[in-house]
């Protein structure tokens, strides 16, 4: 009895340890390696944070990391696939309605879920309620220019150009968090006003400069050039660009230092010519999804060359001639693009928007009023890459400074948009398939499909598919 | 009475003063079925004298002329005392105390009556998963068990099987039941960070089980909660028996090779090649000079012709030995064993090694208290390739590969050049470095206290531990490493999971004759599993390949560590009433609390009840002799799931790792859902079990329906938000089925046994709700309501144009060939094509024993479901992926107008979209393996006895000797996993081993 009763008095013991042990606490523990929101952006330091996390966020393969300056050359006639190839983005390099992207084309959901996911980032920067300081606004200025960039992608991509109908279908406008809204396709004229604020915003609320992988007043403001080039709005385009040019304190790359900028893998702290670029470092990169994996005849890839076309264009004097090398690849005479050549280690980053191009804007937009200025500008750069000068005038100094365009910004995703904005047709050289060398401005398949898990998940785009799909 | 007592005693007496003074008694010892019970001790009461028996039950003793009576005891036995008196030979039959598996079965937190289950449990006895060429037990599971599912994936050796037991009942969560070892809910799955597989249940030798229970339903299964829904599996290992130490001694030795492959499906020579690309440079078109130059750069005019396949594959080797020693006194048993497997994979580089130890350790402290320890712990090396999509993976690269690449130079160096950018994997095998080791202890600590004879307090204080090291090198001078001039991975992932667990055991007599009785058991469970990940990468190597471990990089690129837990706290109970074994209800309960659940829903209850009624105990069954068991029993109840919760799924998170110049950045990681919970799950069951004719025929039939709730699906979201998708407990599914299994004695002489074990399995799944009730596609696969779980949503294929070669699919869903295009349609003409789950599965084994002959054959079937061939666009897409092999089925293309075939013209890039996912990729996945074969040789007793050796059996044995599919296009082999998808992975082997065990 005595021993039962001792036993009795351990079990108890026993038990009473169990469910001590086991209160409320035990059953709740908290992720190790996250926050709420709440947590994660309650303070001007979180913001810094989170906005490090939009600029990451434009690092995706589908967008600023590689899709987006590939398809911007290779559904033009500046980047060709070559015979020997990796087989990605054949499709864009064939073009041809049978052999066609698809609604599920892989590329083209992945550059419309990474721009939303950026937004989303930016966002709730803009959205954040943390007391406004100087760098709150910047943050805030920097998350308005990071969402305009964003849009400026997704409407150039998937939305008719603002130059046939400012009234086309755009992409959808979000600009608060809410998880279940089925948003329709806002107008492009939409997007594009939404686009002009938020620059403004940006603008009005940066005061800084960081380096140029981060967004600065004068960026914002660059970029909004671009943003105006693109709506046909010439004064206002004018107008930024040369702000940027006067005001920005930024200077111009020249023929000397031209050859280093191209092999430098770092971002600028000394404001030289890169207004923004989109930033890889040594830890945080695509690896073999890099960008420059695609162009480097060094990795294993190397499946996208120079156009016979494009090459042609350039004086044997043009600095930029130095980026081309030719060679042989496939068995076929080849031009090997070296504009990004950093391909292991911290690779080449992605070039947004640059000064030189601030002139070609500035040109394009005095014409056809003001040739005089055309001239002015689009010489400032020209002479700093050791081309010919322009002497052409009406028509001709259009197509001109057109053209100077498609050489300066060759490879860094340009050249189709001018394309677009300009309603041309496409005139491929020989190295394309012969099925895919002339494609004519009407062509649907100018325009990326709206996802197909888009539209399996959001009934208002159901019936808004852009024509083709 | 007492006169005769009396008179007897003086009998007694008498006779003893006449004997002599030392004599000797002889003597056998069975059990109740007249079995020898070997090792069993015989001592005269009160003196030290004794014997054991031997392996035919056989003693002779010398007792003093004093010796009155004799004790007989054996573990598991109750002892016995026999009076002496003048016999001196005896016939003793013990009586059992042991949880015999005919009349005893494991089931969660302790052990059953048969006749006193009501649920639907299969039992499978260790030496059905003894010596198996298996790297883990699950694989042995195939068609052991009505109703359960084991599949293959991969061939490698340690890879991770897939076992859905009645059905998928989750949707995003995994289908794999919950696994108890030793009372322990331990972590099972595929735990690799880095490495291909890594598969925990490797680590078990399969030799140290002495059983294994498949709870099926809901009176089974409810007990364990919120992670019963996927079935559980109890496995039970071995104990040790008191008396003389046994020994046992099992090798094994043999070699495996690839178990299927279709002559359809080998890759091109070279000119094959060179000739089918010509054909489509030229069907492309380009011009003839375009298309010299090419074939030139793609290796024509060469010379070379090297088949990757066959330089990929190889016979592997396979081994094994165990060593086992048992043994003990009435207070203390143990159980030791060790064992060493080893096997290789049918490709290169694919290789695991495992060492096992195991200790048990029973001590009986006194009458009440009964004290318990053990420890099982296992560690593997294992080298897997890649698989899939990778480059480094062989068996991709043995169907890319261009034919006129060879893997080496003239000079027998290494070739690195001109491989169209893929590696030269042959190279890689002895450059890079892909290993795991895995060390997993399972241990426990145990007393069980007596408190009355109808009352004991258990308690179980388990761990169960693995920890993985991952190490991959890639060298800096070809293949992944390269780019970075040379790559060196380590991570590091351990998980310690403790579970305390306490029951108090009640078996109460309710009317005084025990014909109506009833048992209890109150539980109280907490559990904690704490995961640690540790993971760093260098890049920068000196260029050599000497150089392996991250120390000797420059550049450190991944420096990183985590953890993750969960954790249960969780109080249980069930019982049971009895009336005269005839009629028996049982309930369970069960309340789970676990971090893994939201704020909203911290608890969840679940329960189960049941019934049986055991016909054959009834009166008016007494003279029905034929029957010697019929039973009926039937259960329903609630449980739930809860794999497809993360354990940090349910608050809307933040996390941090976009980082932007190597600066920290933040961005949101999920949308959260603060009322997130576990899955329901709601089965019932209804069963019959009938033995006749003396057990020479037995059969168990079942019928279940089970419903499950609340499952959790990733919601589709408009990509807009900035997110894919958000879980939310949303959705129900249904799984109906019927099982059967037989078993049927045709023959049973005193030399002969043929026995017929027939299992089938059929089960129907029907996804009943989702959200809004659209259909959510999930890759390949279509979540619709009314269609069963991972049924295939591809366009349909048509045929090939005999006009022109065109590729045609149907223009719409409605499968009309009056409507066809050879524009590859849009999203609206996808059809459902089937099934990757079978319709029916099951085995049918024949064993033979013939004196010390046995023979087995285990057929494993499966029929009904559809495997698609992922990869097959490169290889069969009528020229996409043109500078990569083709395989034979390719030059079945079409040729010239008029030719009727199912290939289209072979056009360089790919003829119009083919390549494309369609029905044309998909196989039937019906299929016959012969799963195991084995013919053995028991020696004679007889000649072992003089050796003291109790058994000596030889045997040969094969596993997957012979694969018949039904499908002639089936590329690979028609085992790919549960979502029946190629990936290129190891191939599946067969092996063929001899082995042989003694037992001394």
């Amino acid at each position: 009895m005595r021993r039962i009763l001792k036993f009795n008095l351990l079990l108890i013991i026993v038990l009473l340890v169990t469910f001590t042990s086991c209160k409320k606490s035990f059953i709740e523990i908290n992720s190790p390696t996250s926050l709420v929101p709440d947590v994660a952006l309650g303070t001007e330091a979180d913001l810094l944070v989170a906005l490090r996390g939009a600029y990451a966020g434009l690092r995706g393969v589908d967008f600023y990391g590689r899709t987006l300056p590939v398809l911007g050359d290779l559904m033009a006639d500046n980047a060709y696939q070559s015979t020997l190839n990796t087989n990605r983005y054949t499709f864009y390099n064939n073009y041809s309605n049978t052999i066609g992207a698809t609604a599920a084309d892989a590329n083209a959901a992945g550059m419309w879920a990474t721009a939303y996911t950026t937004i989303l980032r930016a966002n709730n920067i803009i959205n954040s309620t943390v007391p406004t300081t100087v760098n709150v606004s910047q943050y805030k200025g920097e998350a308005y220019a990071i969402r305009a960039l964003c849009y400026f992608a997704l409407v150039r991509h998937f939305a008719k150009p603002y130059a046939e109908d400012p009234a086309a279908l755009g992409v959808p406008i979000i600009t608060k968090y809410n998880p279940d809204l089925k948003p329709a396709r806002n107008k492009v004229s939409e997007v594009y006003t939404l686009m002009i604020d938020d620059l403004n915003n940006a603008y009005t609320l940066m005061t800084k400069f960081t380096n140029s992988s981060q967004f600065s007043k004068y960026a914002a403001k660059g970029l909004q050039a671009k943003v105006y080039q693109n709506m046909g709005d010439k004064t206002n385009a004018k107008t930024a660009a040369l702000d940027v040019i006067n005001n920005s304190g930024f200077t111009a790359l020249t023929a000397a230092a031209h050859a280093a900028y191209w092999t430098s893998i770092t971002f600028r702290t000394d404001k030289v010519e890169t207004l923004f670029e989109v930033s890889s470092d040594a830890v945080a990169n695509l690896a073999f999804d890099e960008l420059s994996y695609l162009y480097s005849q060094s990795g294993n890839y190397g499946d996208l060359l120079c156009s016979d076309a494009l090459y042609a264009l350039f004086a044997a004097a043009d600095v930029r001639k130095a980026l081309y090398a030719t060679g042989t690849r496939a068995g076929l005479p080849s031009v090997f693009v070296n504009k990004y050549p950093a391909i292991s280690g911290d690779p080449s980053d992605t070039k947004v928007l640059r000064f030189s191009e601030m002139y070609l804007i500035a040109a394009e937009s005095s014409l056809p009023t003001n040739e005089v200025d055309a001239l002015t500008y689009v010489n400032l750069l020209t002479s700093k890459r050791g081309a010919n000068p322009i002497v052409s005038t009406g028509t001709a100094l259009f197509e001109d400074i057109i053209t100077e365009r498609r050489k300066e910004l060759a490879f860094e995703g340009d050249r189709f948009h001018d394309l677009q904005r300009l309603k041309r047709d496409i005139a491929r050289s020989a190295n394309y398939p012969a099925a895919a060398q002339a494609i004519p401005y009407t062509v649907t398949r100018r325009l990326l499909p709206i996802p197909q898990v888009e539209i399996d998940a959001n009934p208002a785009i159901k019936p808004q598919q852009n024509a083709g799909y | 009475m007492r006169k005769f007592v009396t008179f007897l005693l003086c009998t007694v007496l008498a006779i003893t003063q006449l004997a002599a003074q030392t004599r000797t008694l002889k003597g056998k010892v069975t059990d109740a079925k007249n079995n020898p019970v070997a090792n069993a001790s015989v001592v005269v009461k009160g003196n030290a004298a004794g014997a054991t028996t031997d392996a035919a039950g056989n003693f002779s003793i010398s007792v003093p002329s004093t010796a009155k009576t004799l004790v007989i005891t054996s573990l598991n036995f109750a002892s016995q005392e026999i009076a002496i008196g003048n016999k001196t030979s005896f016939a003793v039959s013990l009586v059992s105390t042991a949880l015999d598996l005919q009349e005893v079965v494991v089931v969660g937190y302790g052990t059953k009556k048969k006749s006193d289950l009501t649920g639907s449990i299969s039992t499978i006895k260790g030496s059905e998963v003894e010596n198996v060429p298996f790297s883990s037990v699950d694989k042995a599971l195939q068609g052991k068990v009505a109703g359960l599912q084991s599949v293959a994936a991969s061939g490698q050796p340690g890879a991770s099987q897939n076992i859905v037991i009645r059905g998928i009942s989750s949707i995003n969560g995994s289908s794999n039941p919950l696994w108890v070892i030793d009372g322990i809910p331990v972590n099972t799955g595929d735990a690799s960070r880095l490495q291909t597989t890594a598969n925990l249940l490797s680590t078990l030798n399969p030799n140290d089980i002495e059983s294994i229970s498949v709870l099926k339903d809901a009176a089974s299964q409810s007990i364990y909660g919120s992670r019963a829904a996927n079935g559980v599996i109890v496995v039970t290992t071995k104990k040790g028996k008191a008396g003389k130490t046994k020994f046992k001694f099992d090798t094994e030795m043999g070699q495996s090779e690839v178990a299927y492959q279709n002559s359809k499906y080998r890759p091109l020579t070279a000119q094959q090649y060179i000739d089918i690309t010509r054909e489509g440079l030229l069907n492309f078109p380009y011009s003839q000079a375009t298309t010299d130059a090419q074939l030139t750069s793609l290796g024509n005019g060469s010379g070379v012709d090297f088949s990757w396949l066959d330089n990929v594959t190889r016979k592997g080797t396979q081994q094994q030995y165990n060593l086992s020693a048992e043994g003990g006194n009435d207070k203390t048993t143990f159980y030791l064993s060790g064992g060493q497997f080893i096997q290789e994979g049918t490709t290169i580089n694919s290789k695991l090694t495992r060492t096992n130890g195991n200790i048990r350790i029973t001590n009986k402290a006194t009458d009440k208290l009964t004290l318990g320890f053990n420890l099982n712990g296992g560690v593997v090396n294992q080298r897997a390739p890649l698989a899939g999509g990778a480059f480094g993976n062989p068996v991709l690269s043995s169907f890319f590969i261009l034919p006129t690449r060879s893997a080496y130079n003239t000079d027998g160096t290494y070739n690195f050049t001109n491989l169209g950018g893929l590696h030269n994997t042959i190279a890689l095998t002895d450059m890079d470095k892909r290993y795991l080791r895995e060390i997993s202890l399972r241990g426990s600590f145990n007393a069980e206290y007596k408190i009355f004879d109808n009352l004991k307090f258990k308690t179980n204080y388990g761990v169960d531990y693995n920890s993985l090291e991952e190490d991959q090198y890639n060298n800096p001078l070809h293949g992944d490493g390269a780019a970075s001039n040379g790559r060196a991975f380590s991570y590091y992932t351990r998980y310690f999971n403790w579970v305390w667990t306490n029951t108090l055991d009640l078996q109460q007599n309710i009317t005084r004759g025990g014909d109506l009785s009833f048992n209890a058991q109150i539980g109280y469970e907490a559990q904690k599993s704490a995961a640690y990940f540790s993971s760093l990468q260098a890049q920068q190597f000196p260029p050599t390949i000497a150089l392996t471990y991250p120390a000797s990089g420059a550049s450190p690129t991944t420096a990183s560590a985590t953890i993750s837990e969960f954790s249960f706290a969780s109080q249980f109970a069930s019982g049971a009433i009895n009336y005269k074994n005839r009629y028996v209800v049982s309930g369970s309960f069960r309340r789970d609390g676990s971090s893994k659940f939201s704020a909203n829903n911290k608890f969840g209850n679940f329960y189960s009840v049941g019934a049986t009624w055991n016909v054959e105990k009834e009166k008016f069954m007494e003279n029905v002799r034929f029957i010697t068991q019929l039973k009926l029993r039937s259960s329903y109840g609630v449980n739930g799931s809860n794999t497809a919760i993360g354990n940090y799924d349910s608050p809307p998170l933040y996390s941090f790792g976009s980082n932007y110049n190597q600066l920290p950045g933040s961005a949101p990681a999920n949308v959260g859902d603060p009322n997130l919970t576990w899955e329901l799950n709601k089965p019932f069951n209804v069963g019959i079990d009938v033995s006749i004719l003396k057990n020479r025929i037995s059969f168990t039939a079942e019928y279940y329906n089970r419903t499950s709730e609340s499952l959790l699906l990733s919601v589709p979201l408009s990509r807009t938000s900035g997110f894919a998708s958000a879980t939310r407990n949303i959705g129900t599914m249904e799984n109906k089925g019927i099982e059967f299994a037989i078993n049927i004695v045709p023959v049973q002489t005193k030399n002969l046994r043929w026995d017929i074990d027939f299992n089938f399995a059929n089960n129907k799944n029907k996804i009943l709700t989702l959200p809004g009730g659209l259909d959510i596609l999930n890759g390949s696969f279509i979540l619709r309501e009314g269609v069963a779980i991972n049924t295939f949503y591809l366009r349909d294929w048509y045929g090939v144009d005999a006009t022109n070669g065109d590729p045609l699919w149907y223009k719409d869903n409605t499968h009309n060939s009056a409507a066809t295009t050879n524009i590859y349609p849009g999203v609206d003409a996808r059809v459902l094509a089937g099934s990757a789950q079978p319709k029916y599965f099951g085995s049918l084994t024949n064993s033979i024993t013939f004196k010390g002959f046995t023979v087995s054959a285990q057929f494993y079937y499966n029929y009904g479901n559809v495997v698609y061939d992922s990869w097959g666009s490169y290889y069969l897409g009528s020229g996409f992926g043109a500078t990569y092999n083709k395989v034979a089925r390719q030059l079945d293309r079409w040729q010239k107008a008029g030719d009727v075939t199912d290939i289209p013209k072979y056009v360089y890039g790919g003829n119009k979209n083919f390549s494309n996912s369609s029905t044309f990729y998909l196989n039937q996945g019906d299929f016959v393996r012969l799963r195991e074969f084995q013919l053995g040789y028991n020696l004679p007793k007889s000649l072992l006895a003089k050796a003291n050796i109790s058994n000596v059996n030889f045997y040969v044995r094969g596993t997957n000797l012979f694969t018949w599919v039904k499908d002639k296009n089936m590329p690979f082999d028609p085992e790919q996993g549960t979502g029946s998808a190629t990936n290129l992975n190891v191939f599946i082997p067969k092996t063929v081993t001899v082995g042989l065990n003694i037992a001394f």
